[in-house]
């Protein structure tokens, strides 16, 4: 973490310095387009934008380490837990610093392979095995795409770069050269630019479970509690919006592309945002916000406004990561992960139940906590670009409304998990908080969601921030009426969760109310994973059974098919099979013969025509 | 220099023939024959122009190349040539380590085990002849030394059905070794070629026009193709791997399908590029077909063996394919592909026999949540699995990106098949891991327990060759790159 930190550091305070190290792994010969062959390096490029992300996957790491020992003491397999937590921590600093979109995707491998494990850490649970298959099945689509992204990136700008050093290919695809994007300046309109940017957007879909790849991210609370607050809350799953980030400012997206990038985030941003509405999971309800507010992220680089989204990148991990920690807390004290069961928490839980409304007022956007910069700077930088297509607006309102259900959902949990006389559940264990080693991230990181935003006042931080289009002019009149309109609706939701669930009330909606089949649709997630889990399932495992009929009955049944016609084999096989080992030898010495006195056969015809000719 | 080739033959032949009379003690020869095997291997290693490091030099025809005359016709020249190059040398390298794992892997095996381990290591000295003989006849005859062990192997130590699998196997294999000899003759002697050498028969084909050599090519692709195996020729596989007992379903999958791939790359692309050039739509059909039909079966399978059987039919497809691309990537592709498949699939049916051996069963539908009860040889699934679907950091990535980067550069989209199918194989490796590993433990007999430490030895070592070649794959591609291609078209 220290390490991190002074990296982050001393980036920020020596502006646009970049520190390229590289190593060859592997080189490959000459084919059409490459006549010389190319290099595949492995190196380690730190400049402003992965110090940033670096000094979050550091810091969280850290942390969320701290909080393992006390959180965890109580499991087997701790062991494996914390060699599979390390790796999963060593390869996302690699992929941070990865200077190479293959070195890149080689860590970003790693890194879902380790969320494979440790959300099936509790492997004998069939729903947590199940899950890790299902994160791992839909990641692996983005992935495939992100591969091919990667073959058309590397095949488009083959021959691009700066004059004299023989193009990206000879210098292994690395992102820079001399501290300078390499491929500033080449970005290509062409159609098969346009593809590669949407594989590299499907590859980032996977990785931050955006839709239509998002059905995994939920079930991924699977896992324990610290790898929900780590992996699929503030580093892995930012992987892809990080990926946008890098591919934006090194190698460009054409216009369509970012209007797909800004569509898809926008919509998300939205779409997750209504599901957490109705779940009566605490983790759950988190896992849903974070899809959401990575569709900010995405939107905003879509955009074009790489630096904001990745400052939100930087608040979320802070914020998302202590809702995951303070819900962890309350998961240890009291056994459950249903809200309808816990209540009255904040007597007993003092600690957890502030970290949590720090969390949330962070995430709602409430200043001056961390997410009110970072959201705003987002919704401003968007709509200073909604002149740039007419398609842009929908899903700039989409995300603005998402604000209204972000502020509502996270403190309908809050009140229900901390608010009222005492829990709902007379079952439930009495709860008290947890050892120091899960107190003090706690602390840390209310501290960290709740100044984080103002870091970008800080000289050295703001510096960190410089890459891609600035921040816009933060107060303008315009962006003010936006803020304010963006503060409103978040107290309004705030307030609705208040009316509604506030000091310990429940809300029941009526059986007869419309709203129900609203309420279903939610709750099923508008029937996204029956749907792939049906094709999955049923439609792969038809195809699947029937081809295996096929190949058993058909194909080999026509060579027995052909093995009856030649009745004399066939009477020869029976034979043999009721044989003894010499009867194998017998028959093999026969082949043998045969094949010799085939040859026999031909030599002289063949002597006769050498001799002819 | 030292006839390095001929001293592997000598160790390998008096190594098989002392470990059949050795009786009980055979294990203990066939293990010191591995051994020395795997270092003289390393020897060849040391002698090879182009190794470690590769500076873009080409190395010109054959390394440590032997020549003496062995039958002489007035119109025939049979030699005993050899001679190695990059391909030849990374797949020997392959037989080589798979031989001292099978060996380890196959410690504690009671019944006739002179006969078992004689029988591996005669299968390995063929597979070593095949690779590095360059004479036609040579050639052929370490060809059907292979398949003669083999099918010993299954029919006298595998399951319920093996004489219908080793019957199948032989008569599969046979009829295919057929048509490549006389695919092979009929190259020598419509061209003219005075010679089997190699080299006579490379340079004397030249002169056969396109319609003889496609037609030709298209004997050897059948010869080789079943093999290898190809759809719709593969049935032989899976009832051969699911009777075979484990050593032989590793010597198997890791090293004989890989015979026709090497036979394919040498005797036909090599020697009738006009044919292979002509007849490349036919090998791309071929190929999607296998990759395509492998992976979508094995979603079907039950058995562990079955499921990893048809694997290999779509890895095999995918090494068709890069070969068929027809350029010096698509090439380094296919033999990385083929050493990375080897080493996983001998990791993988090693895997399923234990299984097997430690639950009674491979049915995926009656085991599950094995894990605590055997915690390593779970490892080793793991391994195994994330290996063959292609996890970086391990052999199967490098291989599988060149192979996929050879298929777009010549084949453009058409590369979105095997991309796609990449989802499907992990598909079901996921679910048979889900299946087998995780979940509440179901079929587990009392008093199962972990692997032995022979078997964990031999999985072991296969599992650090996953690790060592997929961290550091130039170790290999250095080697394979540094030979010229002959005869593809374009570069």
């Amino acid at each position: 973490m220290v390490l991190g930190l002074l990296i982050g550091i001393g980036e920020g305070f020596s502006p646009g310095r970049t520190t390229n190290v590289q190593i060859l792994w592997l080189h490959l010969p000459p084919s059409a387009q490459f006549p010389n062959g190319f290099s595949l390096v492995m190196g380690t490029l730190v400049d402003p934008l992965s110090a940033l992300v670096l000094m979050v996957v550091t810091v969280v790491g850290f942390l969320v380490l701290l909080y393992s020992i006390g959180y965890m003491h109580q499991d087997r397999g701790l062991a494996r837990y914390y060699a599979e937590l390390s790796l999963f921590l060593a390869s996302m600093s690699a992929l941070v610093v990865a200077n190479n979109l293959l070195e890149f995707f080689l860590f970003w491998e790693l890194v879902g392979v380790c969320s494979y494990f440790l959300i099936g850490f509790y492997y004998e649970k069939p729903s947590a095995a199940s899950a890790a298959k299902e994160a791992f099945l839909v990641t692996r689509v983005g992935d495939v795409m992100f591969l091919l992204g990667i073959f058309l990136y590397f095949y488009l700008y083959a021959a691009a770069g700066p004059a004299g050093l023989g193009g990206w290919a000879a210098n292994g695809f690395v992102f820079v050269h001399n501290g300078q994007p390499f491929l500033a300046g080449a970005t290509s309109s062409s159609t098969l630019a346009t593809v590669a940017g949407l594989m590299i957007l499907g590859g980032a879909a996977g990785k931050s479970a955006q839709f239509p790849l998002h059905v995994w991210l939920p079930d991924a609370m699977e896992g324990p509690t610290t790898v929900s607050a780590l992996i699929h809350a503030a580093t892995m799953v930012a992987a892809g919006v990080y990926l946008l980030a890098v591919t934006s400012v090194f190698l460009g997206f054409t216009s369509f592309d970012q209007l797909v990038i800004v569509a898809i985030g926008g919509f998300t941003a939205f779409f997750a945002a209504t599901m957490a509405v109705v779940h009566p999971d605490i983790k759950r309800v988190i896992a849903y916000s974070t899809i959401s507010q990575l569709g900010y992220m995405v939107l905003a680089v879509g955009a074009g406004f790489t630096a904001v989204g990745l400052y939100h990148l930087f608040t979320h991990a802070f914020f998302k990561a202590l809702l995951f920690l303070a819900a962890g807390s309350v998961i240890h004290a009291v056994g459950t992960q249903d809200l309808f069961k816990m209540g009255g928490l904040r007597r007993s839980m003092r600690l957890t139940s502030v970290a949590f409304a720090v969390g949330g007022l962070a995430l709602a956007g409430i200043p001056p906590f961390a997410g009110f910069w970072s959201k705003d700077d987002i919704l401003a930088s968007v709509y200073s670009q909604l002149g740039a297509h007419p398609l842009y607006w929908p899903f700039f309102l989409l995300a603005f409304a998402a604000v209204f259900l972000t502020a509502y959902y996270i403190f309908r949990a809050w009140f229900l998990a901390f608010s009222g006389s005492g829990p709902r559940d007379p079952s439930l264990p009495h709860a008290h908080e947890g050892p120091w080693t899960m107190q003090v991230p706690l602390v840390v990181l209310s501290v960290l969601a709740a100044g984080a935003g103002m870091f970008a006042f800080l000289p050295g931080f703001a510096n960190l921030l410089e890459r891609g289009p600035g921040i816009p002019p933060h107060f303008g009149t315009t962006e003010i009426l936006l803020s304010g309109a963006s503060l409103a609706l978040a107290v309004g939701g705030i307030a609705l969760a208040w009316a509604l669930w506030g000091n310990g009330r429940v809300y029941a909606l009526p059986a007869s109310s419309p709203a129900q089949a609203v309420r279903r649709l939610l709750l099923e997630r508008y029937y996204f994973k029956a749907a792939y889990d049906w094709i999955g399932a049923r439609g792969v495992n038809t195809v699947a059974r029937a081809a295996d009929f096929f190949d058993v009955y058909v194909i080999d049944g026509v060579v027995h098919g052909f093995e009856g016609a030649f009745g004399g084999l066939s009477d020869r096989l029976r034979r043999i099979q009721s044989g003894v080992v010499s009867d194998y030898a017998s028959y093999l010495v026969a082949g043998l013969i045969g094949v010799f006195a085939l040859l026999l056969l031909i030599a002289p015809f063949l002597l006769a025509r050498v001799g002819g000719g | 220099m030292l006839p390095l080739i001929s001293i592997v033959l000598a160790t390998l032949a008096a190594g098989t023939a002392a470990t059949f009379v050795a009786g009980t003690r055979a294990r203990y020869v066939a293990l010191g024959v591995s051994a020395a095997f795997l270092a003289e291997v390393g020897l060849m290693f040391a002698a090879y122009p182009g190794w470690p490091g590769y500076n873009g030099a080409l190395v010109p025809g054959f390394a440590e190349q032997e020549s003496h005359a062995w039958l002489h016709l007035p119109w025939l020249q049979i030699n005993y040539t050899v001679g190695v190059d990059g391909i030849s040398l990374v797949l020997i390298l392959l037989t080589a380590v798979l031989q001292l794992a099978t060996v380890v892997y196959s410690w504690e095996e009671r019944e006739r085990p002179a006969a078992y381990f004689g029988l591996m290591l005669l299968t390995c000295f063929g597979s070593f002849g095949v690779f590095a003989a360059l004479d036609i006849l040579l050639f052929f005859l370490f060809w059907e030394a292979v398949l003669v062990p083999m099918f010993f192997l299954i029919g006298g130590w595998g399951g319920p059905r093996r004489r219908y699998a080793a019957l199948k196997f032989f008569v599969y294999t046979h009829v295919a070794s057929i048509v490549m000899l006389v695919g092979l003759l009929a190259i020598v002697f419509y061209s003219g070629a005075t010679s089997f050498d190699f080299s006579a028969v490379y340079a004397s084909a030249r002169g056969l026009g396109v319609l003889p050599q496609s037609f030709l090519f298209l004997a050897l692709l059948f010869g080789f193709g079943v093999k290898f195996p190809v759809v719709p020729f593969h049935t032989w596989l899976p009832d051969a791997h699911v009777e075979a007992p484990t050593g032989g379903s590793v010597l198997l999958a890791g090293i004989l399908l890989k015979l026709g791939g090497y036979g394919l790359i040498r005797w036909a692309v090599e020697v009738l590029p006009q044919g292979f050039a002509h007849d490349r739509p036919i090998l791309f059909a071929v190929a999607f077909l296998s990759i395509a039909w492998g992976s979508i079966v094995s979603l079907a399978q039950r058995d562990m063996k079955r499921l990893v059987a048809f694997s290999s039919i779509n890895h095999m497809g995918i090494v068709l394919l890069a070969i068929a691309v027809g350029s010096s990537l698509g090439l380094l592709a296919a033999v990385l592909l083929m050493f990375a498949h080897g080493i996983v699939s001998g990791l993988l049916f090693m895997s399923a026999g234990t299984v097997h051996h430690t639950f009674g069963t491979r049915d995926l539908g009656a085991l599950g949540g094995i894990t605590p009860t055997t915690p390593v040889l779970s490892t080793m699934i793991m391994a195994g699995s994330l290996a063959s679907l292609g996890l970086p950091a391990l052999i199967g990535f490098p291989a599988e990106f060149t192979a996929l980067l050879a298929t777009w550069e010549r084949l453009g989209y058409w590369v979105l098949l095997p991309l796609g199918i990449l989802v499907v194989t992990a598909a079901f490796y996921l679910w048979m891991m889900q299946r087998v590993l995780f979940g509440p433990p179901r079929g587990i007999p009392p008093g199962a327990h972990d692997v032995s430490f022979s078997e964990g030895a031999g999985m072991g070592l296969l599992v650090a060759a996953t690790v060592l070649f997929g961290i550091l794959p130039s170790l290999l591609v250095n080697v394979i790159v540094s030979s010229p291609v002959k005869g593809f078209p374009g570069p």
